[in-house]
């Protein structure tokens, strides 16, 4: 436990101490503006004192800088991080990154969802129109039953017409050789509103986007539109794809500048090593 | 950072080093390299960055003196010694535990 005399620096260990003084630059400058001087004449104390061995020092040397940059540097910015204004200014964005990424997902998604149904929208209008003008139903649907859509596979719009009570009149559509059953309520919607649109998955896997005209005049009924929305959900998913890609490289944005912010500003107004 | 019981082996080293009265840095870790003041080979990064926390925490706080080496001295306050007491009558605790399972020869402790 002694205090070491200062003895004339050899040229090796000046060069030890001039690499230390730029090594110190690894460290906070806070830290080093309060520690660096005091860490360089430790330094010149361990290589001065005959009791330790150079190597044994180099490698307690070579350990502790790697150590205790990390550990100085990390504390440095947990302090700076853990600032009320930094971290509230951290959640905004990231929060505004979140509503803009669910943006950049569910407006395209809603407009794609819409032109789904613009086929069936004409479809059903003009067959609507057709019947009520008084054109048998035969001639507005006169699909053969062997030539009729598979809506599990086939992208064409098909059409399906039914009496008031819901009877299936004529249909160019069919599902595993069936007619498939409308969703329950539609018909009464659309006997009040005129038209419903609804997504319809007549079974597992198999989702259609459907337009249901009420027909006016003495003949009555509905006419049902529809689309398998295999290839627009596939568009969907795509897009949500895009958008968590999008959400967490603006996440990454935010983290990256918090951290280069709380780094800048744990910047002293002046610092020397 | 909190300071708390069990010590690191730093902390434990600078405050025994420190409880023999004022040091400067090296003096510090040419103790703590000892075996009997811990045995720990701690650099200069280590020692300051543990002396920084154990100055928040107000263990230890500089002196004041300087030598004409322009070395900072410091010393233990009293928090520091408390600190440091709670910390050996663990070991001692730990000590008897061990001898008395046979782990060390009789009277080894003291």
């Amino acid at each position: 436990m002694s205090d070491l005399p200062n003895p004339a620096v050899p040229p090796g260990t000046r060069a030890l101490l001039h690499a230390y003084a730029v090594a110190l630059f690894l460290y906070p400058p806070r830290f080093r503006s309060q520690h660096a001087a005091q860490m360089r004449i430790a330094l010149r104390d361990a290589l001065a004192d005959p009791d330790l061995a150079r190597p044994r020092l180099l490698t307690t040397l070579l350990h502790d800088l790697s150590y205790s940059v990390f550990q100085e540097n990390l504390t440095m910015l947990k302090e700076s991080l853990s600032r009320p204004i930094l971290l509230f200014n951290a959640l905004m964005l990231a929060a505004l990154s979140t509503v803009l990424a669910l943006a950049f997902y569910s407006i395209p998604q809603q407009v794609l969802r819409q032109d789904a149904n613009d086929p069936q929208l004409e479809l059903a209008g003009n067959a609507a129109l057709s019947l009520a003008a008084g054109n048998p139903v035969h001639r507005v649907i006169a699909t053969p039953a062997e030539e009729r859509v598979n809506v599990a596979e086939s992208l064409s719009p098909f059409l399906i017409a039914y009496d008031e009570q819901g009877h299936v009149l004529a249909s160019s559509a069919q599902l595993g050789g069936q007619l498939p059953a409308p969703p329950p309520g539609v018909f009464a919607y659309a006997r009040t509103h005129g038209e419903e649109r609804v997504t319809w998955q007549p079974r597992n896997g198999v989702r259609l986007a459907t337009v249901i005209r009420h027909v006016a005049g003495p003949q009555g009924g509905f006419v049902l539109a529809g689309r398998n929305m295999r290839e627009v959900e596939a568009r969907e998913a795509q897009m949500g794809q895009m958008a968590r890609a999008l959400w967490l490289a603006m996440l990454g944005i935010v983290a990256a500048g918090t951290f280069l912010f709380a780094w800048i500003r744990s910047q002293p107004s002046v610092a020397h090593p | 950072m909190t300071i708390s019981a069990p010590l690191s082996a730093p902390v434990f080293a600078i405050l025994l080093s420190l409880a023999a009265g004022e040091r400067h840095g090296y003096a510090m870790m040419k103790d703590a390299r000892q075996p009997e003041g811990g045995g720990v080979s701690m650099g200069p990064g280590t020692l300051y960055g543990t002396l920084n926390r154990l100055m928040e925490e107000g263990l230890v706080i500089e002196s004041g003196y300087s030598d004409d080496q322009r070395r900072r001295y410091y010393r233990l306050t009293e928090t520091g010694g408390v600190a440091l007491g709670a910390e050996l009558e663990r070991m001692r605790a730990a000590l008897e535990a061990a001898t008395r399972l046979g782990l060390l020869p009789e009277g080894e402790p003291a």
